[in-house]
C-alpha cells in the first residue's frame, strides 16, 4: 500500500515538474529567439546589391497585419523609390503590441534594419544605449523635405546632447486640455460653452447637470485608469511627472508636483465635486471606457487632452454628439513632440538611402498616401465632389472590410495625407495652425535619462500608482492621505530623482543656451 | 568464476537497459535545454543590461538590481503580505480540499459524485480576469449585489469595497479557495479512492464510526500526498498569484496595504522602466527563498517521518 502511494506521489511529482517545465519554456524561448535573430542577421548580411539600387529595411508598427495587402503597397512604393532615389524598400511591419520586445531583439541580434519608427517612451533610452545615430549631417545633406515640413522648434525638440537623433512625424505636436460634453444636454440647458474657462466654470456646469438630470453622472474620467489630473496638465511633466515645471516654465526649477499648493487646491476641488456627487462613484476603479459610459447615456462630460478635430473624433467614437471647451491653451512639451518619430539604427547599412527615403515620407504625397490609405481604386477612391484631398472607401466597403488599415500618424508628414470624407477636410490646416500657435514649454527639448536613479524610480512608481487614482478622482480625503502620500514619496527617494533631473536640466539649459 | 558470471550479468543487464536510456534522451535533452541552460540567465540579475553590448558584455553591478526590493517601507508590507497570504492559502486550501475530497468520496451515486466534482472544479478553469469581474459584480459600489441586495437586507450601509483595505484579506482568501479547492481536491480524491476497501470493512466490523474511519484510516493513508503538496506549495511561498492580487482588487491603489505582494510590486515598479536586470533580480530572490524553504521544510518533515519527505 505504502508502495503504491509512493509510486503515485512520484508520478504526481513528475507531472508537476513537467508542468513547471512548460511554464519555464516561455522564458527559454526569448533567449532562443535572440540566437535565431543573430542567425538571421548573418544571413541577411550578404544581401545582393544591384548595380545602383540599394535595399533598405524599414520597420514600423501595424495593428492589423494583412501581409498580402501590405506587399501590394510595398511594390507600389518601390516603383517610386527605385526611380527617384535608387532605393529598394523592404517593409518590416511589427505588431504594435510587441514593438518594444521586437526592437530589443533586433538591436541585440544586429538584425538588418536601416530606418525605424521610434516609440516616444523608448527614445531617450535608445539614445542612451547608443542604438540610434545622430542625424544632423544626413539632414543637412538629404533632408530638405523634412526641414521644410517641420517647424524648427519641433525638430530641435528631439535634440539630445545637442544632436538630433530622430525626426518627429508631422501631426498634432502640442496638446491642450479641456472639457468634452454631450451636445444634447448642453443645448437643453443653454450652457454657454465659450464661457467655460476655468475649473470653477466647470463646477457650475456640473452643478446644473446634477440638479436637473439626477440620473446622469456629470463627470467621468477620461479613460479607465486615468485620473482627472492626468487630463488637466498645468505643468510640464518632464516625461514622468516625478519632478515637474509648473506653468511650463518656473524658471527651469524642478519641483515636486505633489507638494505644490496648486496640487493641493486641485485635490480639494475634485474632492468637493466627489462629495457633491458630481463624479462617478467608482472613478478610481472604473474599467468601462469613456465612450461606453457616454453612449449608454449615463454620463455627461469628461476632461481630456485635446487637438483640432477632437470633438468630431469623440463624436464618432461614442456615437453621441459631443462639444468641447478649452481650459488650458495648447502647449508643446518634449513628450508631445517625441511621442512618434523616426530614426536610423546604429547598424544601418545604408544610412544615406534611409534618409533619402525618410525625406520622401515628409515631402512626397504619393508615398504618404500609399502608407496611410493603400492603393487608389482598391483601398480608397477619390471623392472629388467634397474637395481635392477628400477620399472615401470603395463602394460597399468600410474601414472594417477594406483590408488595409494603418496607424496613419506613424508615417512621416500627415499633412500630405488625404482626409476621409467623414472627417473635417480642413483638419490639416487647423492642425498646422494649432502647432504654430502652441506655446513651447521652457523645457521643450529636454529629455530625462533615469538610469542613474533606477532604484528610486521603481520605488516612486509604486507609491504613485498607489495614491494617484484614489486622490486624483476625489475618492478619498486629501487632508488625511496627501501628507501620507508625500511622506512615502520622500522615503522612496523622489528628492533624489528631482535632484538628478535638475542637474540634467541645468546641463541641458547650458548646452542649448536656454535661460 | 563466480566473479566473471557477475560481470557478465552486469554487462548483460546494462545492455538490457539501453533502449530505456535511449528513450530517456529526448526528455533529458528537453530538461537540459529548457530548465538548465536558461540558468545562465541568472547572471542578468547582477548586470546592467545594455543591448548594444549584449548580455555577456554588459557591466556587472553587484547587488544594485536588488536594492529596490528592500529599500522602502513597502518592502516590509509586500514581504508580509506575500508570506501570510500564502501561508493561509496553503493551510486553508489543503484543509478544505481534503474535507471536500472526503465528502465527495462518501457520495455513493457515481453520477452525482462526478457532477459535484465538476461543479467544484469549474472555478479553477475560469480566467482570473473573468473572476475579477464576477467579484466586481458582487462588490461594485453602485450596482454590486452586496451593496444593492445583501447589505440593505441586513439593514447595513453600503460599503465602498474597492477603497477599504480591511476587507480584502478575507475577500482574497475566499476567492482563492473558491477557485483552487476543486483542483487539489481531485488529487486527494484519487488518493482516497485508491485506499484498499478492506481496511474500512475491517473497521466497520470492529464497530468504528465514520468519524473514526476518517481519522484512523483515510487521513493517515493520504498523509504522503498531503505533505508532498504542502512541500511543493511551500517552495512557491514567495511567488504570488499575480492575477489574484492584481486583477481581482481592480489594481485599486487604496487597497495596496493589504493587496500588494512581491509580484505586483515588481510589475508596477518596472512598468515604466522596463529594466530586465531588475525584474530578473526579483525572480532570482523569489526562487532562492523558495529553494531554501523547501530544503528546510523537507528537513523538518524527514525528522518526523522519513517516508513522507520529498527527498
Amino acid at each position: 500500500m505504502k508502495k503504491t502511494m509512493r509510486a503515485m506521489s512520484l508520478l504526481l511529482l513528475c507531472g508537476m515538474l513537467l508542468l513547471a517545465a512548460c511554464g519555464k519554456s516561455n522564458n527559454g524561448n526569448s533567449s532562443g529567439n535572440e540566437g535565431s535573430g543573430a542567425e538571421n542577421a548573418a544571413n541577411n548580411g550578404g544581401t545582393q546589391a544591384e548595380a545602383k539600387i540599394e535595399e533598405i529595411t524599414v520597420a514600423f508598427p501595424v495593428i492589423t497585419a494583412s501581409t498580402q495587402e501590405l506587399q501590394l503597397v510595398e511594390d507600389e512604393i518601390n516603383k517610386i523609390t527605385e526611380e527617384k532615389i535608387q532605393t529598394h524598400v523592404k517593409f518590416l511591419p511589427i505588431n504594435a503590441g510587441e514593438w518594444a520586445q521586437r526592437m530589443n531583439l533586433i538591436f541585440s541580434g544586429g538584425e538588418k534594419l536601416d530606418l525605424t519608427y521610434v516609440a516616444g517612451q523608448m527614445y531617450s533610452n535608445m539614445v542612451a544605449k547608443g542604438q540610434l545615430i545622430a542625424l544632423d549631417e544626413q539632414l543637412a545633406a538629404n533632408g530638405e523635405g523634412i526641414k521644410s515640413a517641420l517647424e524648427e522648434k519641433y525638430l530641435n525638440a528631439t535634440k539630445i546632447g545637442g544632436q538630433i537623433y530622430s525626426v518627429p512625424t508631422v501631426r498634432d505636436l502640442a496638446a491642450s486640455y479641456g472639457l468634452t460634453m454631450r451636445k444634447d444636454l448642453v443645448e437643453k440647458y443653454n450652457i454657454d460653452i465659450t464661457a467655460i474657462k476655468t475649473l470653477d466654470d466647470v463646477e457650475n456646469v456640473l452643478k446644473t447637470i446634477k440638479e436637473k438630470e439626477p440620473n446622469v453622472v456629470p463627470l467621468i474620467p477620461g479613460g479607465p485608469g486615468q485620473s482627472f489630473r492626468e487630463n488637466y496638465l498645468w505643468y510640464d511633466p518632464l516625461g514622468d511627472t516625478m519632478g515637474v515645471l509648473p506653468n511650463y516654465d518656473n524658471g527651469l526649477k524642478v519641483v515636486n508636483l505633489y507638494e505644490t499648493p496648486e496640487y493641493k487646491a486641485f485635490l480639494d476641488q475634485i474632492r468637493n465635486w466627489y462629495k457633491s456627487g458630481y463624479i462617478l462613484t467608482d472613478a478610481a476603479t472604473n474599467k468601462t471606457t469613456t465612450y461606453e459610459l457616454i453612449k449608454s447615456g449615463k454620463a455627461f462630460a469628461y476632461l481630456a487632452m485635446q487637438k483640432p478635430g477632437f470633438a468630431a473624433q469623440e463624436t464618432k467614437m461614442s456615437g453621441t454628439e459631443m462639444v468641447t471647451a478649452e481650459l488650458l491653451a495648447p502647449m508643446a512639451t518634449t513628450s508631445n513632440v517625441t511621442s512618434a518619430s523616426w530614426g536610423i539604427p546604429v547598424h544601418a547599412e545604408h544610412p544615406e538611402h534611409a534618409m533619402k527615403f525618410l525625406n520622401l515620407m515628409y515631402s512626397d504625397p504619393a508615398i504618404v498616401n500609399l502608407f496611410d490609405w493603400g492603393i487608389e481604386g482598391k483601398h480608397y477612391v477619390k471623392a472629388e465632389s467634397e474637395g481635392d484631398n477628400v477620399i472615401a472607401y470603395p463602394e460597399g466597403k468600410d474601414a472594417a472590410t477594406v483590408g488595409y488599415n494603418m496607424l496613419s500618424w506613424v508615417f512621416g508628414n500627415n499633412f500630405l495625407a488625404y482626409v476621409m470624407e467623414s472627417d473635417d477636410p480642413q483638419i490639416w490646416e487647423k492642425t498646422a495652425e494649432f502647432n504654430k500657435s502652441a506655446k513651447p514649454s521652457k523645457a521643450l527639448g529636454f529629455v530625462f535619462d533615469a538610469s542613474a536613479v533606477k532604484t528610486e524610480f521603481a520605488a516612486v512608481s509604486n507609491v504613485v500608482t498607489q495614491y494617484k487614482l484614489p486622490l486624483e478622482t476625489g475618492s478619498v480625503d486629501p487632508e488625511k492621505l496627501l501628507p501620507e502620500f508625500i511622506e512615502k514619496l520622500k522615503s522612496a527617494g523622489i528628492d533624489k530623482i528631482i535632484a538628478e533631473k535638475q542637474k540634467q536640466l541645468d546641463e541641458w539649459a547650458k548646452a542649448n543656451s536656454v535661460n | 568464476m563466480a566473479n566473471t558470471t557477475a560481470q557478465r550479468k552486469r554487462r548483460f543487464s546494462l545492455r538490457r537497459y539501453i533502449p530505456l536510456y535511449i528513450m530517456m534522451l529526448p526528455g533529458l535533452a528537453y530538461l537540459i535545454i529548457n530548465n538548465y541552460l536558461p540558468l545562465f540567465g541568472l547572471s542578468i540579475a547582477f548586470k546592467d543590461i545594455n543591448y548594444a553590448k549584449g548580455i555577456w558584455n554588459s557591466d556587472w553591478v553587484g547587488f544594485k538590481n536588488f536594492e529596490y526590493l528592500f529599500k522602502t517601507t513597502d518592502a516590509y508590507i509586500i514581504t508580509r503580505n506575500t508570506l501570510l497570504y500564502n501561508a493561509v492559502f496553503i493551510v486553508l486550501g489543503l484543509a478544505i480540499a481534503i474535507v471536500i475530497a472526503i465528502l465527495l468520496n462518501e457520495i455513493r451515486s457515481r453520477v452525482a459524485r462526478s457532477f459535484y466534482q465538476s461543479v467544484i472544479l469549474l472555478p479553477f478553469l475560469i480566467s482570473m480576469i473573468l473572476v475579477s469581474y464576477l467579484v466586481y459584480a458582487l462588490l461594485s459600489v453602485d450596482s454590486g449585489f452586496m451593496n444593492k441586495t445583501i447589505l440593505p437586507m441586513l439593514g447595513l450601509d453600503p460599503v465602498t469595497w474597492y477603497l477599504e483595505p480591511k476587507y480584502w484579506p478575507y475577500i482574497l482568501t475566499i476567492v482563492h479557495i473558491w477557485k483552487g479547492a476543486g483542483y487539489s481536491c481531485i488529487v486527494f480524491l484519487a488518493a482516497i479512492i485508491s485506499i484498499d476497501k478492506e481496511y474500512y470493512e475491517a473497521a466497520e466490523l470492529d464497530g468504528a464510526s465514520k468519524w473514526m474511519q476518517i481519522r484512523k484510516i483515510t487521513l493517515p493513508m493520504i498523509t504522503p500526498i498531503i505533505s508532498m503538496l504542502a512541500l511543493l506549495a511551500i517552495g512557491r511561498i514567495f511567488y504570488s498569484d499575480f492575477g489574484l492580487f492584481y486583477q481581482v482588487p481592480m489594481n485599486s491603489g487604496a487597497l495596496y496595504e493589504t493587496t500588494n505582494v512581491i509580484d505586483t510590486y515588481v510589475f508596477r515598479g518596472l512598468m515604466q522602466l522596463g529594466d530586465v536586470g531588475m525584474s530578473s533580480a526579483a525572480g532570482f530572490y523569489q526562487s532562492l527563498v523558495g529553494f531554501v524553504l523547501v530544503l528546510v521544510s523537507n528537513y523538518i518533515v524527514r525528522k518526523f517521518d522519513k517516508d513522507n519527505a520529498l527527498f
